[in-house]
Formats: structure tokens, sequence, C-alpha cells
């Protein structure tokens, strides 16, 4: 089975001013994050605002530069920037964003929004091939042929994002990176989305990269998930191996706090929840975790394999192991 | 007595010269040291029919009929002066984004400060010392520190705590909190709903709240009021409501929510898009998307029905 993608640690640090003259203080947000994205299966990175999670789909999709390490995607370094490998890559990988309202152009049609990326690439040149596809590709996303003339303004949130996703399989890619497609829309309309993703996934045979912060999405979406804090992978595990064993405190935390019908409300997680960014020894989690002792202060916590296919970055879970 | 009876109340928009209802008779009682949760997506109504409460209209929108009493008085019919004692003392407003609600150029203290003196005849010695004990109550930690910070200083969650500190500062009646939680990571909502009603508990208030989410609702919530398209849909005690959701839309979103327990083939969804704000139907403004609906539906809107505690607008509960 080849990887779609191939992340070798991976890191990204952001400059920032304190002034407009002053000097730059460099923020880390992805510290050596690794992971593989098999063909056909769908890559949940699930954790709280600020851990990283939409930068990596970023470096991803080359928009902004890896600090270090190695990104791969069918075989090839995004960090190539020659326009024909950019090309192709753009083919491989299309992306899905969370606010479906800033994604279009309010001044294109969704005849204009849909071709757009057939003509960067030279599909389909002939008029009429060119109509039929668009209408075949607007019903799969399950909206109307006699859409292709309305303007972005005309459609409801969930019918944009339908739009946005069926912009995104204009291409026909075989990655789709999707950061938070349904956060933005109405509770009712949520179910029919990540239904209709799902669809496209087993129809298109799609690999899919899923950010979320919400478990309950990616619960039933996801073939795999890697949970992000603070900038590192801290758990990584096959969804049904997660969700039945969730190995890592912070994942167990998030899990509990997913409000559930017929469920008592979350205790309540430790309070030191400040500025962390200064911590420097030790894991990440620490100064929140419960179960934190004087060696996860001091010890940075490696990610390995806690149990077969489950990796976890803890130092309690794989004390007394070797180094 | 309730704390606070709201009676057919009508908000409407003025749109092009036209009044567009966005709230649509909206009756209810809120008992005193209770917590009501208000769901619905957005459009429904439920941030409008809050605002009309406190005076808060945005300009274009006017209350068109209907009663609210609050402790003898006719909230809607007050003057300014009038309800300037009302807000922020006996009914206080938290809102959606915390960073959004607190003033850049001051420190949180001065924010305080600024509602404390205004309201309470307080020295500015004493309002300060008011203050961090407001802040150590909402649980931020070095509060004495803290107090002199501007807002930016904060994370999310800590703004929020600030906003019901300032809120909780004249120790209101009843503390309206529309989507508190909705900008926040699930931890740190967690750590917010549980303040509230912890202080909800100690003081006795009563809160309206506001939301999207019902797991969240079935969490916090006595009683529990469905709106839709502007109208209410359903109304229960919580337990009720959630053991026993008569109406589709209740039931279709209840149906509908992903779980972290389960994992099914597909998610029951609602087919169809909620109805645009102030976009009117001629029956129940569900009925397009109900798998139910009959041409009854489609034409005449049905009443709400009374079965105990439980209210629903459904012409399937009319006929039986």
């Amino acid at each position: 089975m080849t990887a779609r993608v191939e992340i070798k640690n991976l890191y990204k640090t952001y400059t920032r001013r304190k002034w407009f003259f002053g000097a730059g203080e460099s923020v880390p947000v992805l510290k050596d994050v690794s992971l593989t994205l098999p063909e056909n299966r769908v890559l949940g990175l699930v954790g709280e605002s600020g851990c990283g999670k939409s930068t990596l789909c970023k470096v991803l999709l080359g928009i902004e530069e890896p600090t270090s390490g190695t990104v791969l995607v069918n075989g090839q370094d995004v960090t190539d920037k020659s326009s024909g490998a950019r090309k192709q890559r753009c083919r491989a990988m299309q992306a899905v964003f969370q606010d479906p309202y800033s994604s279009l152009d309010p001044r294109m049609t969704v005849r204009q929004l849909l071709s757009e990326p057939l003509t960067i690439h030279g599909l389909y040149p002939n008029k009429t091939s060119r109509e039929t596809f668009l209408k075949e590709l607007l019903t799969s996303v399950g909206l109307s042929e006699s859409y292709l003339g309305r303007y972005p303004h005309e459609f409801s949130g969930g019918q944009r994002q339908r739009i946005c996703i069926a912009r995104a399989l204009a291409l026909d890619p075989q990655i789709l990176v999707a950061d938070e497609p349904v956060s933005a829309l109405d509770v009712s309309v949520q179910a029919q989305i990540l239904n209709l993703l799902r669809d496209i996934k087993s129809a298109r045979k799609l690999s899919m990269i899923f950010v979320t912060h919400d478990f309950a999405v990616a619960r039933f979406l996801c073939d795999d998930i890697a949970v992000m804090y603070q900038g590192r992978i801290v758990e990584a595990a096959s969804a049904d191996e997660l969700f039945s064993r969730p190995l890592h405190p912070y994942t167990k935390t998030l899990l509990a706090a997913v409000p559930q019908v017929g469920r008592p409300l979350a205790a309540s997680l430790a309070q030191t929840v400040g500025d962390v960014s200064g911590v420097s020894a030790g894991c990440a989690f620490a100064p929140r975790c419960a179960q934190a002792a004087q060696l996860c202060r001091q010890q940075e916590p490696i990610f390995k394999a806690a149990a077969p296919d489950h990796f976890c970055a803890c130092v309690q879970l794989t004390q007394g192991e070797t180094k | 007595m309730p704390l606070l009876q709201v009676e057919n109340l009508q908000v409407t928009f003025t749109v092009d010269k036209k009044p567009v209802p966005v709230v649509r008779d909206l009756s209810y009682t809120l008992p005193a040291g209770k917590v009501l949760a208000v769901v619905g997506e957005s459009g429904s109504g439920k941030t409008i029919h809050a605002l009309s409460l406190l005076g808060l209209l945005p300009p274009g929108a006017s209350v068109r009929r209907g009663d609210a009493v609050f402790q003898r008085k006719h909230l809607l019919a007050l003057n300014e002066n009038q309800l300037r004692t009302v807000r922020g003392q006996q009914i206080a407003m938290i809102f959606q984004d915390p960073a959004a609600s607190l003033n850049p150029v001051l420190t949180v203290g001065e924010q305080l400060v600024e509602t404390l003196r205004a309201h309470r005849s307080l020295s500015k010695k004493e309002a300060w010392k008011e203050a961090i004990t407001l802040l150590e109550k909402v649980g931020i930690a070095q509060a004495e520190k803290r107090v002199h910070e501007y807002p930016f200083q904060f994370s999310g969650g800590m703004c929020q705590r600030v906003m019901i500190a300032m809120a909780l500062a004249l120790s209101p009646d009843i503390l309206i909190a529309d989507e508190p939680t909705t900008a926040l990571d699930v931890t740190i909502q967690a750590q917010i709903i549980r303040l509230i009603k912890e202080l909800q508990q100690h003081s006795q208030m009563s809160v309206i709240f506001i939301t999207h989410n019902l797991a969240l609702a079935s969490q916090v919530a006595d009683t529990v009021l469905v709106l839709y398209g502007g109208l209410c849909m359903e109304s229960a005690p919580a337990d009720e409501l959630f053991l026993r959701p008569l109406h589709p839309y209740t039931q279709g979103l209840l149906e509908s929510l992903a779980s972290v327990q389960t994992r099914p083939e597909r998610l029951p969804a609602i087919a169809g898009q909620p109805p645009v704000a102030g976009e009117i139907l001629l029956g129940c403004p569900f009925a397009p998307r109900c798998a139910y609906a009959t041409d009854k539906c489609r034409q005449e809107l049905p009443p709400l029905t009374k079965n105990g505690a439980h209210e629903v607008r459904c012409w399937r509960e009319v006929v039986k």
C-alpha cells in the first residue's frame, strides 16, 4: 500500500514581533510531527484551537513553508515550487475549508467557480462536454444542476459547503484536505454534509485528512485519528482502537468533555490554561494533567508504540521501558 | 408566581417597508432559580427574543405584540431610564464572543469597577476590592495581579469568565447566556458551563441559556424550549424532552447528532435547509423538511398543544 501523504519530523515556527521594529521571537507551532496517510483512508486530526492542526494543513497544501522536515504528497516534496510540480500536486490534492461564506468569490457564478480549476488544468476544453461534467459534478454533491448560473449569496451555508466540496472534486483529486468543514454549519445540516463526505470518500476512493475539534464527528468519519496538543501529536491509532482504549490523559479529557445527551456534565480540567508557550521542560500537557508526576515536568515524553498500532506520547505509559 | 413570564411575544424586522416576523407568538415562564435552555439554529429568533427583553433590539427590529412581566414590571413597555435599572442589575446578559464584548483599551479591572460603581455606591477602593473578589469567584487565579491586565492577555475562556464576573457583579435575578461557549474549546466549554451552573445553584439565580447544541442543553437545563423559524416547536422539562421528543424536528435533531460511542453507517440527517430568517410559510415552518408533512401542515399553522408540562406544535399531536 502506498502512502498518499507522508510527513516526517515536520517543524514549523512562526516569528512574532512584540512591536513593529522589534526583534522577532520564534513561536514553534508544529514540533516533530510525523504521520502517514495511506490510500483510501480518512485520517482525523483532532485538537483544540491553537494546537497546530490548521497549520499542518497549510504546510501540506503549500500555503506555508515548513521550517524543517519533509512533507511528501504522492512521493513528491511540497517545497518543490516549480510550476509543473505544483500543478501536479494541486490536481492530486484539494481542500475544503471551514467557512463556506468566505471560501467562495461572491462575484462568480457557480459555473465560473467550478470551471476555474478545469480551465487552469486544461480539462474539458469542449464547451458541451464541460457543461455535462459540471452538471454531473453538482448532482454528485446533492445540488440541482439548475444552480449553475446562480451566485453564492443565493445559497445557505450547507449548500455553499456543497459547492466548495464540488469545486474540490472538480479535478478528481486523490486526496482531500478538509479543515473543520462542518463546524460553521447549522446543526440540522451538519449530518447531511458528513454523510456526503463519507459517500464521496467511498465512491471516489479518496484519501482524506479531516481536521476537527469534535470527537463525535471524527468518530463518524475517520479511520485513523491523531490527537494533537500544542504542536505535537500526542496519540495516534485507528479510530476503533482510540475510542475503545484512549491512552493519553489529554485524549481522555477531550473525550469526556464532548457533550452528549444523557451524560452528565464533564468534570473540570485543571484550571491552569494560561500562556503555555513558555513552558520548556517536560510534557506540554503536564500543567493541566491530573496524573502529572515529577517526571512529567522534567522529561519530555517520547512518541512511541504503547500497544500494537497505537502510539502515544506520555511518560507515565512508557515509563520503565528503555529509551 | 414565575420570575419572568413572556406572553405572545412577536418581534419583527422591517425589510423594504414590510414587517417580517422573526419571533412569532412566543410564550414561556421562567421560575426563580431554574435554567431554561432556548435551543435553535441560526435565524430561529433565539437571540432576538432575548435582546427584545432588555430593549436591546438592533435598528429595524421592533416588538410588535406581546408582554414580558418581570417582578410586576412590563419589560417591553419600559422607557430607556427604567430599562437601565433592569439591565445588568436585575437581568444580565453574556454574549457569544467574549473577546469582542470587552473593551480592548481598558484593563479588566477598570471595566469591572466601572460597572460596579455605575450601579452601586462604592468607593474606588471598595470597588477594586470587589472586582478582585469577583474574579476569584469565577476561578481566575492570581486575581490581584490579573485585574490589572488587558483583555488581550486573557485566553477566550478567561475572557468569558471575566464577562461572567461582570454579569454577576450586581447579583442579577436572571442571567441570559447567549451561546456562551460556542467560541470556546470543548474542555473550556465544560469548565464555563460548570461555573455557570455552580453560580446559578449557589445564588438561586435563573438562567436563560441560548444554544444551538441540544446535547449541551440536556446537561444544563431544567426546561428546554425548541425554536424553529421564530416559533416555539416544543417545550418540556429537560428529562421529558430528551426521553420523549414529540416534534419531528426535535426527534430529527436528536437522531442526527454524531456520537462518540457509536459509529453508524449513515447519520439520519434531516433533509433540506433551515428557513431563512423572515421567510414566512403559510403552514408549519418545518413542513418542507418533515417526513410526516401532509397538505394540512403546509397550509395551516398547527397550534401549540399542551399535555401537562409538555407543549408541542404539530398537527400529529393535535389529532391524538
